[in-house]
């Protein structure tokens, strides 16, 4: 795991003062980035519902809920954004892949919010 | 003139008094055995009100896939639209199954999901309580379906909760109850039960409201027939 987001959990968990907005948890950032962060590694491999979550849960140490991943996933097959593969004699019945047609336009996508973000958040006054 | 509830199948309206209605945000049991036309009741009431506006409806089903589940209605006429989703639990059952997830909570996260993506999300159906019941280990009716449905009251969501309740035949050989707690029936806002009456000469499909708190309703069970373009509820039975 990435140091500094240890370091984001570690000042998380001291100023746990409710009326701080500053006082986000790890669980809340992934969840916010949740779909960048799905399709940034579907853009490495192809996964199951199950593999997604095992992968969050290995990268952050934040477990997410089936009923907010697999919602999702549905929503964007649906939109056409990623598609889906069935697994003959495997439990693992589905693998999502990014579609050829939108693999472009998702890196730059990815590519613009980070590069967004970094901005905002260098901006910041550090001490 | 604003279309209800009341307004999505024909004939439901019979079974209110005055302005009575389905009243939003409230949570309606929808009992009955097995063959009595719940799930299409429920599918066909979703299918008509948002075809008449623009809301979004969540139908979560544990029952069956959804390939069959629209197979299923579409034989009774029922056909989904866009704005109705549908959740089948297929892959999630599958893929965890060495794990035992925790259905209730997938539940309120998969809620959760979709009253954040659409604003206009407002009803939701959950087909069946039978069937978590029997995948859940250590669900405690009374603990967690309290939970359960004050968190569908925090959502102000209209819900339709599917319950399955034993035939006279499966009465007799299995006997009058499972020995479980029911909350379900005193938690619930309104029961609409679903049944089979049967004679010697026929075999009558009805639909009777039990209770719908705050609401002047019928009390009589009426016909429920299955028309070319859904269900249609009839004149009193008796």
């Amino acid at each position: 795991m990435d140091q500094n987001f240890k370091t984001i959990q570690l000042i998380s968990k001291e100023t746990n003062n409710p009326k701080l907005k500053l006082d986000i948890t790890a669980e809340e950032i992934v969840k916010n980035h949740l779909e960048i962060i799905i399709l940034s590694l579907l853009l490495e491999k192809s996964m199951c519902g199950y593999d997604l979550i095992k992968e969050i849960i290995t990268k952050y140490n934040v477990m997410i809920s089936q009923g907010t991943v697999y919602p999702l996933l549905y929503s964007l097959k649906g939109e056409g954004i990623i598609h889906v593969e069935p697994m003959k004699g495997s439990m693992k019945t589905k693998r999502y892949s990014i579609t050829e047609d939108t693999r472009n336009n998702i890196e730059k996508k990815i590519e613009g919010y980070i590069k967004t973000e970094e901005y905002i958040l260098n901006s910041i006054r550090k001490w | 003139m604003k279309f209800t509830l009341k307004d999505s199948i024909d004939g439901l309206n019979e079974l209110f008094k005055n302005e009575g209605d389905i009243p939003e945000s409230s949570i309606i049991l929808v009992t009955g055995v097995e063959g009595g036309l719940k799930s299409g009741l429920v599918f066909n009431m979703l299918s008509n009100y948002l075809a008449k506006n623009g809301k979004h409806a969540l139908y979560a089903t544990l029952e069956e896939t959804e390939e069959s589940h629209l197979r299923n209605m579409a034989s009774l006429g029922i056909i989904k639209p866009d704005r109705l989703h549908i959740f089948d639990y297929m892959d999630v059952r599958q893929e965890w199954e060495d794990e035992e997830p925790d259905f209730l909570k997938i539940t309120e996260d998969m809620i959760k999901f979709y009253t954040e993506k659409y604003a206009d999300f407002d009803i939701f159906a959950f087909d069946s309580l039978n069937a978590l019941y029997s995948i859940s280990a250590n669900i405690n009716p009374r603990k967690h379906m309290y939970r359960f449905f004050t968190m569908l009251r925090a959502k102000k969501l209209t819900s339709f909760l599917i319950m399955e309740t034993h035939s006279p035949e499966r009465r007799w050989f299995f006997g009058a109850g499972d020995g479980i707690e029911r909350p379900e029936y005193f938690l619930a806002d309104g029961i609409i039960e679903m049944g089979i009456i049967e004679d010697k000469e026929s075999v009558k499909r009805y639909i009777q409201i039990r209770k719908m708190r705050a609401v002047n309703h019928s009390m009589e069970k009426h016909q429920v027939l299955v028309g070319k373009n859904g269900l249609n509820v009839v004149g009193s039975i008796y």
